[in-house]
């Protein structure tokens, strides 16, 4: 009974944190043009749970803000963005808005032109507030 | 004019592009469920336009026209074409993209070379190699037809004074080298071209080493 009781609460509090995730934020390899940025916004736009859609080809993320208690599953993230011809590296879920992505990743510093050892050189970022990893 | 065909088919390719929604790219394929429009006016020597409908990420289809006037004589030939384009291989690096594509197609060929119209065929290759900063990229194409036979190769390289992001203007200055087949210009025609974009529009204008004008339009969506 013990066991079952924790259970449960580590599921409910893993649900939770997961349902309140408003922002999913990709790592996306081969994002150099505005042409590739046109077609993953289109992408994403076109699932029922986005709600606006923010690409940075300086940090080489795609950031897609969710609707209220909507969230897009990882396989389907990873299939999208393989789909639209470009390699998923990481996968992770901010309460963030797409406002604070945007103003959080504008003060980041640029990640180098090409990059081998990290693709997506977020390494740390796992580690602040609000960052979920799941991919 | 000498090439009814052509232009009648150009008309209709233009008028088509129009309806659809505007937007267009370099590469033959853009991005999935996406369409390409694309017009070049080359130096005196090629002028040509295209169209593509890109169901996935890896193909797209659709028409052109190639129109080639000899340097040398100055006879004209056209080139109207259905055309399917292949994406071989994507290398999708962090900071830097690498692609191949492949190409062919059927279409009509007039020219001042020869009586009435001939089935073309065509056939071509690009690679090329982009990150933020820097850009080449290599097209080799071939157009033919019972009397008359046109490969266009084509080197551009790229730099661009800053990097650009998704919702700010791109800047590139690109030196260009081509070579043509089939008597249209003898040696490498030089150019020197200012590319612009943003969102899915594209500019490109700059002047060849003989002095002439070439300029091409873009657009994607």
């Amino acid at each position: 009974m013990k066991t079952f009781k924790t259970l449960l609460f580590v599921g409910l509090a893993g649900l939770s944190s997961f349902a309140s995730a408003k922002t999913i934020e990709m790592d996306v390899n081969g994002l150099v043009c505005a042409f590739c940025a046109q077609g993953i916004t289109k992408t994403m736009n076109g699932f029922p749970a986005s709600d606006g859609v923010f690409v940075s080809l300086e940090h080489r993320i795609v950031a897609v803000h969710l609707k209220d208690g909507q969230d897009i599953a990882d396989p389907t993230l990873r299939k999208a963005i393989t789909d639209a011809g470009y390699k998923l590296v990481a996968i992770r879920r901010t309460d963030e808005s797409l406002a604070q992505v945007k103003a959080r990743v504008g003060k980041e510093k640029a990640l180098p032109e090409v990059k081998h050892a990290h693709p997506a050189g977020h390494e740390g970022m796992a580690d602040m507030p609000g960052m979920k990893h799941g991919g | 004019m000498k090439t009814p065909f052509a232009l009648g088919a150009f008309a209709l390719v233009a008028v088509a592009c129009v309806a659809w929604t505007p937007d267009a790219t370099a590469k033959p394929i853009a991005f999935a469920k996406g369409k390409t429009v694309m017009a070049e006016f080359g130096g005196d020597t090629m002028n040509e336009f295209q169209a593509f409908y890109a169901p996935t990420y890896w193909s797209s289809v659709g028409v052109g026209w190639t129109q080639l006037t000899s340097d040398v004589d100055g006879a004209r030939t056209d080139y109207v074409y259905l055309r399917g384009n292949l994406l071989a291989h994507r290398w999708n690096l962090p900071g830097a993209q690498a692609n191949v594509f492949v190409w062919g197609g059927l279409g009509n060929a007039t020219s001042d070379d020869f009586a009435g119209s001939e089935l073309s065929r065509e056939a071509g290759v690009q690679f090329d190699y982009e990150t933020r900063r820097v850009y080449a990229s290599f097209k080799s194409d071939l157009q033919e037809s019972a009397h008359s036979s046109h490969r266009i190769d084509t080197l551009q390289l790229g730099w661009a004074p800053y990097a650009h992001d998704y919702d700010t203007l791109a800047t590139w200055i690109v030196v260009q080298g081509r070579t043509y087949t089939g008597d249209i210009y003898k040696g490498t025609e030089g150019a020197l071209l200012l590319r612009l974009f943003k969102g899915g529009t594209w500019v490109e204008v700059g002047a060849t080493t003989d002095r002439k004008l070439q300029a091409m339009v873009m657009f994607n969506f």
